[in-house]
């Protein structure tokens, strides 16, 4: 029986393994003299995890990076053996996550598929507010396992200094299986593809729980982003929103709801699912963002969109390529003159408070209560987009 | 001895006495450039011939004597191949080749060696000619490597002395004027050639598109020129922007550009008649046409720019962002058709680009300059002519000139290559010192060369994300095990020449692996 993880393309590595009576690493690389041993120490260190002692595997390196190489292994080898779990990802793999904040800025989602290792590198470097791995519509049926198991080593391997969070299958289509693989490296979050129900939200929370325990981890410590994008969802998101402590945002999926509903993308076809989901969010006191812009080079267009989501009151948007998140944020980051306008309210409040007032003003104008919060929240924002963290 | 950037140097190469390296502007040239030979014509000569051998015959080429091309029709060239194949149907032996760049296409070169028509190669060496010579043991002498402004500066120094230059023209008059902006097969300037056909014994212009006298710009002169040589083809005009010349999709190079723009906003010298130099590699282009669109934004007009000519920079031009551009190589088909119809866009020979013995150097006016590396060492040295392995694969082209020349020099580079890491504790051959690299930007941070303090503050007062280069160097690295390096022997393979004509490093043949 033979078995096959990666593939030739560049940043990836081709792993072949069979069932044999001792363990053999054979290793083609261009540049053998300078990376063999590398390449089979790692080999040899994940057949260790493994376990495997009779299996004997073929590494063909097109430049990938040890937890590229790491997850190939791994793929090609349980697929021989049908057992064991490298958990090289699962605590001692160097990147150790701390739990972000529920309502820390999350400006831009960048979407990158979960199965390209060319596309992953260097994810971590963009600046994005969340980074979105996914392992749902952009992978296909035949290289999920692969891919689950790559995106583990991934998330075990690299620091992202904001927040990453996985994309899953539903969770009777695959999706239990990647969190059995992908929550060992400790994502910041789930995204939760076409959620229509507070049902399945709290499916998940379930789901994520048995693992998280298993894992020796807090309950309670990976945060779920479900994914508007049917009409049902649609007309549903204040449940799905207010399901769980753990959901800190709503996502919008315009394509597919499209579909599902018929319409052409305009912005006012759209309209009445985004403001929806706003409200939604607002009411569950949770973030939302807005759905993707399709076309990747488009600045202009993009700015548009962007624009018209924050005005009708989301927090940010996905992004389908790295150049398109220095737009989004832009849109999305608090002018000057609205920080001029939070601060100025805040200061009021702090001398009425000071003076034993009750009643805030500014400019002779009373100032509610919720629009005093309203303002302290966009400062705290404001000093975490500064700060460049989001905890 | 060792050099100024540290490199152990023999006393002697070959036949050469070595004069080590001992700064970037140490050099003070004294007494004359070499005498140019005497030549005169009568009143009527037929120059025109109509094959290589002829031409070779006419110009009593023999063995063991030094030739020389240019490198204008980059991968799609044909005459160093032709002229070659020529010279070993002939029997001629044992000759030197000076070319100021080698390709791919070159490959048959390999052959030549083997056989002993060819036995010492002084310029660059691209490619196979590069991994051949490092591993055997062909070479008469060790090769000398020289960038484009050092070549120019040798041969009128009289370090490299050529006794027939063969020179690809595709456009050429009966007289021997020559062009390589129009014709059949245009290539883009031929300028490069200029100080070979002004001192090599022989000139030869070989042609596939004789016109009635006079051919204009007079690139290469009728006073330079003995032999006009004409053939069938002398290269593919559409092979000069293989390989390199791609915008780039990577999220990652993009980054990089975008970052090196931002770097050149902060830096303070982006205002009005700032100048700029960016390479033909993908990162370059893409910062190339984002620095124009950053110039557009904020009002500043150039006042030159520097390519190679690339469609990216004639766009620039056009669109009235830049004054000028001088050029020495024609990087695609838009850059020729810009050089014939626009005065803006000048040609420019390697001596007015770059030659360190002279009274200015085009280089020198430079604000700001992007350039590549193969790797970076913590003392911000640069190497660009051999890989990790200690293969010699490129030559050094203008990477020396320009970093010398510009302002503020930034090398371009993702901190993770695949498995090999480019940035390192010591760079495998050191190309350009660090004392002419000011920034180097990566996709995890912008390092400043601490000579640079200035532009360090500034960087940090912009915001931009400024890290120690080893910091970065030990992110990176944290995804790949450790390389084995290269044990180098006694045998030197080749000679780096800095610009001004001192020896920066040696190439040694590579003995084993740690």
């Amino acid at each position: 029986m033979e078995r096959h993880a990666g593939s030739d393309a560049k940043g990836d590595c081709r792993v072949t393994a069979r069932a044999s009576d001792r363990r053999t690493v054979r290793v083609t690389t261009k540049s053998p003299e300078l990376l063999e041993p590398g390449i089979r120490s790692v080999c040899c260190e994940v057949l260790d995890a493994l376990g495997a002692e009779r299996v004997e595997i073929d590494v063909e390196d097109a430049g990938s990076l040890d937890y590229v190489l790491r997850a190939r292994v791994e793929a090609a080898v349980r697929e021989v053996t049908g057992t064991g779990t490298d958990r090289h990802g699962g605590g001692d793999g160097g990147v150790s996550r701390r739990r972000s904040s529920r309502d820390r800025p999350r400006r831009s989602r960048l979407y990158v598929p979960g199965n390209h290792p060319r596309l992953l590198v260097g994810l971590e470097t963009h600046g994005a507010d969340c980074v979105l791995i996914d392992l749902e519509d952009s992978v296909p049926h035949g290289e999920k396992r692969a891919a689950r198991i790559l995106v583990k080593h991934l998330l075990s391997a690299v620091a992202f200094p904001e927040e990453v969070w996985v994309r899953i299958n539903p969770l009777d289509a695959g999706g239990a299986d990647d969190l059995d693989e992908v929550l060992q490296g400790h994502p910041h979050g789930v995204c939760l593809p076409k959620s229509e129900s507070a049902d399945a939200v709290q499916e998940l929370v379930r789901a994520l729980e048995a693992r998280e325990r298993a894992l020796g981890r807090q309950p309670g410590s990976t945060w779920i982003m479900p994914i508007v994008e049917t009409a049902r969802g649609v007309l549903r998101c204040d449940e799905v929103a207010a399901a769980d402590e753990r959901v800190v945002m709503l996502a919008f999926g315009a394509e597919d709801y499209m579909r599902d509903v018929g319409a052409r993308r305009t912005q006012e076809s759209l309209l009445f699912a985004r403001s929806r989901i706003v409200a939604a969010a607002r009411a569950a006191g949770i973030q939302a963002s807005d759905t993707v812009y399709g076309e990747g080079a488009d600045e202009a267009g993009l700015a548009v969109e962007a624009a018209h989501a924050r005005d009708l009151g989301f927090d940010g948007k996905g992004a389908i390529h790295p150049r398109q998140i220095a737009a989004i944020h832009r849109a999305f980051s608090p002018t000057k003159e609205e920080l001029a306008w939070a601060e100025a309210i805040v200061e009021a409040a702090r001398r009425a408070e000071e003076e034993g007032i009750g009643a805030v003003s500014v400019d002779g104008r009373m100032v509610d209560a919720p629009v005093v919060e309203r303002a302290r929240r966009w400062i705290r924002y404001a000093a975490r987009l500064s700060r460049g963290e989001g905890d | 001895m060792r050099n100024a950037v540290g490199r152990e140097i023999p006393e002697r190469i070959g036949p050469r006495a070595v004069r080590p390296f001992a700064g970037a502007f140490a050099a003070r040239p004294e007494g004359d450039k070499a005498p140019r030979p005497q030549k005169w014509a009568p009143r009527e000569e037929e120059k025109v011939v109509s094959s290589l051998e002829t031409a070779i015959e006419r110009c009593e080429l023999t063995d063991g004597m030094t030739i020389s091309f240019h490198h204008a029709f980059r991968e799609g060239d044909r005459v160093v191949n032709l002229v070659l194949d020529a010279c070993a149907r002939m029997g001629i032996r044992d000759l030197r080749i000076c070319p100021t760049a080698l390709f791919g296409v070159h490959q048959p070169i390999v052959g030549h060696l083997e056989s002993g028509v060819v036995s010492r190669i002084e310029g660059s060496m691209n490619g196979p000619v590069g991994a051949f010579i490092s591993r055997g043991e062909v070479l008469r002498e060790p090769a000398v490597l020289r960038s484009h402004g050092g070549r120019w500066r040798a041969i009128e120094g009289g370090d490299l002395r050529i006794d027939v230059a063969f020179i690809a023209a595709p456009q050429a008059d009966p007289y021997g004027n020559a062009t390589g902006i129009r014709g059949r097969s245009p290539c883009g300037p031929i300028t490069f050639s200029a100080v070979d056909a002004q001192y090599a014994r022989r000139s030869v212009v070989i042609t596939n598109d004789l016109q009635p006298y006079p051919v204009y710009p007079m690139e290469i002169q009728q006073g330079w020129t003995d032999v006009v040589a004409v053939v069938d083809e002398i290269g593919d005009p559409n092979a000069i922007s293989s390989g390199t010349l791609q915008l780039t999709n990577s999220p990652t190079r993009l980054l990089i550009a975008r970052r090196t723009v931002e770097a050149v906003r902060a830096s303070g010298y982006f205002a009005d008649g700032f100048s700029f130099q960016g390479g033909a590699g993908g990162i370059s282009l893409a910062a190339t046409k984002l620095l124009g669109d950053e110039m557009e934004r904020a009002g500043i007009v150039g006042s030159f720019g520097m390519g190679g000519g690339t469609r990216i920079l004639v766009d620039l031009l056009r669109r009235g962002l830049i004054r000028t551009i001088l050029d020495g190589q024609a990087f695609d088909l838009d850059a020729i058709a810009s050089l014939r119809e626009d005065a803006a866009h000048q040609i420019m020979d390697p001596g007015m680009y770059a030659n360190y013995d002279s009274r200015g150097c085009a280089t020198y006016r430079l604000d700001v300059a992007f350039l590549g590396a193969t790797e970076v060492d913590l003392d911000f040295n640069v190497n660009v002519n051999t890989h990790s392995d200690g293969l010699l694969l490129h030559g050094i082209g203008g990477h020396q000139d320009v970093a010398a020349g510009a302002r503020m020099t930034v090398i371009t580079l993702p901190a993770l290559r695949g498995r090999i890491p480019p940035i390192v504790d010591r760079v495998t051959t050191v190309t350009t010192p660090g004392e002419v690299v000011d920034v180097v930007v990566t996709e995890r941070g912008i390092a400043v060369n601490p000579r640079r303090e200035d532009l360090r503050e500034r960087f940090v007062a912009a915001g931009l994300p400024v890290r120690p280069l080893e910091e970065i160097q030990r992110e990176a690295d944290r995804f790949i095990q450790p390389i084995r390096r290269p044990v180098f022997g006694d045998e030197i393979i080749a000679a780096i020449e800095w610009r001004d004509g001192t020896v920066i490093d040696v190439v040694r043949k590579v003995e084993g692996f740690e």
